[in-house]
């Protein structure tokens, strides 16, 4: 097995619904360097997509007018970090909202696909710092 | 790449069919709805979204499908999704939204089934 040191391509993005196709290409791009299969690719390129949707869509602080999207090729997996500096959402309510009939609820779909596609999926909010929507897709099924 | 939306409208009776080809997504949701709104505005009851030429959806465009729903069915009527593309399918099934819309296989039996 190799071992190497993680590479990682990092995009920026203005905060506007019209550039979340952009962050999705880069998912794409950056997903085929790996062995990934056709489906996975797609995969990570719908949750990408969603993180970013939800970082344009919920983000109240118009002062936050940029998403960063932060991929690292591991040996074994693919880690994706969607990052804006907004105030963020409570993710708890937000995957208790998708699971229920609230389906207009901030960020509840978005999440819930996320969850669903992804080997792992962790939010971090916190008010002075922004939200960073982290997942992981590993090389093989786990 | 990405595939820019195109939308075909037209009315058969009192159904009403929405033709999506390209992408529906957080950039052109709410351009769907209000086409979608615009047909149906004072006329047809039922609502056939054909997706058979949508390689791509995402949950806005979802939601935006689940608002149209909620508004007909005020209304007395329905908005019934056909020939969703597996990739556009496996979203309704993964969110729970397939128990929630009548989904066929093609544009004539979702018109067919709309009316009964």
């Amino acid at each position: 097995m190799r071992t190497k040191t993680p590479e990682q391509v990092e995009i920026r993005i203005p905060r506007r619904a019209e550039f979340v196709r952009v962050a999705r290409m880069a998912a794409c791009a950056v997903a085929s360097q790996l062995d990934f299969t056709y489906d996975i690719i797609k995969d990570v390129e719908l949750a990408v997509g969603e993180a970013c949707a939800n970082a344009v869509e919920h983000v109240a602080d118009e002062s936050c007018d940029e998403v960063i999207i932060r991929f690292t090729i591991g040996d074994d997996s693919l880690t994706m970090e969607v990052v804006d500096r907004g105030q963020g959402f409570d993710p708890e309510r937000a995957g208790e909202a998708a699971a229920g009939d609230d389906w207009d609820e901030p960020g509840g779909l978005g999440l819930l696909v996320i969850r669903e596609l992804m080997d792992e999926m962790h939010i971090d909010c916190d008010p002075s710092t922004g939200t960073c929507v982290r997942m992981v897709k590993y090389r093989a099924e786990q | 790449m990405t595939t820019p939306l195109k939308i075909g409208a037209r009315t058969e009776g009192d159904s009403a069919v929405l033709s999506l080809t390209g992408e529906v997504d957080v950039a052109n949701a709410a351009q769907v709805r209000d086409a979608a709104l615009k047909l149906v505005e004072g006329g047809p009851k039922h609502l056939v979204v054909d997706l058979g030429g949508t390689d791509y959806m995402d949950s806005t465009g979802l939601g935006m499908l689940v608002g149209l729903l909620k508004r007909l069915k005020e209304h007395g009527g329905d908005v019934v999704i056909a020939a969703a593309q597996p990739r556009v399918k496996r979203l309704f099934d993964i969110t729970g939204l397939a128990q929630v819309f009548r989904i066929y296989d093609d544009v004539s039996a979702a018109l067919k089934e709309a009316r009964a």
